[in-house]
């Protein structure tokens, strides 16, 4: 196969199976089942582009044939690969939970296509502004997806979700003007290139201004107030797509625009990434002790986890790059697994609960663990002794907490008899919850594939600085 | 205030706005236009006539309820031309011809690629404006949802 189709295959199938499945009208049994099939067609064609890549090296290609420089570039490198694995996924998890229980709408099905359209799309384009436009495609699928269900509720927390990232899109984008502006360039190669010779007020300016942008995307610590409200509100298979999928726009894009293009303002900003991460994590754990509703904790505990992928980006380097892509991808995967979870009544579903709890608290034999292992290692490679033991300390109080909030949640839903309790819920959930839990399982006992992805994923990126 | 002299005027204006989208259309690349703005210019044709003419007058003379299946064909076929030149090995949105080859012309207008993907893009924005005119037009506070 040749470099472009290998490239465009998985944009294209999931773009163009948007479109088939939103042109079937009235099936809708048929709908959420044929999405799901595209989904994981998509998913073939990226595990492809992943098989390539990682075996011989980036692969790259330039829309309608014009010179570099003119065009707007495309390219898969292990970075933009792992993180498009990752969401797809959660897509197909979250898919096939809706396709299982028989979704009610026909929206859904096709958007959750557009949204992967979107998210593989920006991805994996090499060009400032496309990723702004494939950005775009993925927020507006998602504005729509957060209404899905149509309740007061789900309608509020979509008034919510559309207001503040559109205002997050808007600083976004201006942070884009001000890297255009500084350097003359939207590819984001030119950029990193010529971002080493800019001055430095201009360059921490488009920094803050995009740090700010993915920020309100994570949800991180001052940027937090709607997510809570949102991760609530909407149905349970979206909460997965927000927290799993849509998430990793905020990592991936603080990685590439921070980690990428502009090393030296991040390698700057570090005390203040670390101490945001810092109260990012006490305030999602104190607030997830305080909740008694069991997607309330879950919601606050989002706030918490990316705190310490915040403190791995202070950290910096292969090692703190390739911690906070790990942790990403495990936290993903732990969030969707709760916020399915949490939903469902009957047999399997309280141990993988348990599981999810104890991925998230980061104790074995869950996937966590390793999350926050490498997080540990990371940090020790790093400062003198009292930052050390304060980053050390700082680790274990959150995965102490953490362990706390989820247990008493789990406690109250699971453990304590209920006069009124909700009848089981349909067997086919179930096993799908079952399976996700059991995976975090065996990438808790057989994780090296998962941390070869995250160190091969972390080389992209420019070491620390001197 | 809707009287004769409204409602002949836009009938009136109705075919030479449609003929105004469709030369934006096709001198695009020379001049200024494109598939995008022509697609708005004719929306706002039918729009004029909903408003003006009402809704079922409308909808006698054009079949407004083909407008969606208009902008699945617009978006299918501008992502068609898009992704075709994968097929031969090269990058989306290859032109075609390459930019040595003299173009077939039909009078003035040149075959490109490109000028089908606009094509799809004035499909796409004129079916999605009608269809909310025509979705908004039905739309009366007792008939909601």
């Amino acid at each position: 196969m040749g470099d472009a189709l290998t490239l465009m295959a998985p944009i294209a199938i999931f773009w163009a199976g948007g479109i088939g499945v939103a042109a079937i009208d009235g099936w809708r049994g048929m709908t959420a089942r044929g999405a799901l099939v595209v989904h994981l067609a998509g998913f073939g064609a990226l595990a492809l582009l992943a098989a390539r890549v990682l075996t011989s090296g980036p692969v790259g290609m330039i829309a309608g044939n014009w010179p570099a420089g003119v065009g707007i570039r495309f390219r898969a490198d292990p970075l933009g690969i792992a993180f498009a694995l990752l969401s797809s996924l959660v897509l197909i998890v979250a898919v096939a939970y809706e396709a299982i229980g028989g979704t009610p709408t026909r929206a859904f099905p096709a958007l959750s296509l557009f949204l992967a359209a979107g998210l593989t799309g920006l991805f994996l384009t090499a060009d400032a502004f496309n990723f702004y436009v494939f950005f775009e495609l993925s927020m507006i699928s998602a504005y729509v997806l957060t209404a899905f269900g149509g309740q007061p509720r789900q309608l509020r927390a979509a008034v919510i979700f559309a207001v503040v990232n559109l205002l997050g899109s808007v600083i976004f984008l201006l942070g884009i003007v001000a890297l255009y502006h500084v350097t003359g360039s939207l590819d984001m190669t030119d950029i990193a290139q010529r971002m080493a010779f800019a001055e430095q007020n201009p360059a921490i300016l488009s920094g803050t201004l995009l740090f700010v942008a993915f920020g309100v995307k994570l949800g991180l610590f001052p940027f937090h107030f709607w997510l809570p409200a949102v991760y609530t509100g909407v149905r349970p298979s979206i909460a997965a797509i927000l927290s799993g999928a849509l998430t990793n726009i905020g990592t991936y894009g603080l990685l590439r625009f921070g980690g990428e293009m502009l090393p030296r303002e991040l390698s700057l900003a570090a005390p203040a990434l670390a101490l945001l991460g810092t109260a990012s994590i006490l305030y999602g754990a104190v607030q997830a002790i305080g909740r008694a509703a069991p997607d309330e904790v879950v919601a606050y505990s989002a706030i918490g986890q990316v705190g310490y992928v915040m403190i791995a980006l202070a950290i910096g380097g292969a090692a703190g790059y390739g911690a906070a892509i790990l942790f990403a991808i495990i936290n993903a995967l732990n969030k969707t697994l709760l916020f399915l979870a949490i939903d469902l009544r009957g047999a399997f579903v309280g141990p993988a609960v348990a599981i999810g709890a104890l991925s998230v608290a980061g104790a074995p034999p869950a996937a966590g663990f390793f999350g926050k292992a490498a997080l540990f290692r990371a940090g020790l490679t790093v400062g003198d002794g009292a930052e050390r033991a304060a980053l050390v300390a700082l680790i274990a109080a959150g995965g102490a907490l953490s362990l706390l909030y989820m247990f008493q949640a789990f406690g109250r839903r699971y453990l304590e008899p209920r006069a009124e309790e909700r009848p089981a819920s349909g067997r086919g959930r179930r096993r799908l919850v079952a399976v996700v839990a059991l995976s975090l399982l065996v990438f808790g006992c057989w994780p090296e594939p998962l941390i070869a992805l995250s160190e091969r994923a972390a080389a992209v990126l420019p070491g620390r600085l001197p | 205030m809707i009287t004769a002299l409204t409602r002949t005027v836009a009938k009136l204006l109705f075919l030479p706005s449609l003929m105004i989208a469709v030369a934006t259309l096709v001198k695009g690349y020379a001049d200024v236009g494109d598939g995008f703005t022509a697609g708005v210019i004719a929306g706002l044709a039918v729009l004029l006539q909903v408003i003006v003419l009402g809704r079922d007058e409308v909808e006698r003379m054009l079949p407004l309820r083909w407008a969606p299946r208009l902008a699945f064909a617009g978006i299918a076929l501008a992502l068609l031309d898009a992704l075709a030149p994968l097929a031969f090995g090269q990058p989306v949105m290859t032109h075609l011809p390459p930019a040595n080859v003299k173009p077939i012309h039909l009078g003035s207008l040149e075959l490109l690629s490109a000028v089908v993907f606009d094509v799809g893009v004035f499909l796409l924005v004129f079916g999605f404006s009608v269809a909310a005119i025509d979705l908004l037009g039905r739309a009366s506070p007792d008939r909601l949802p």
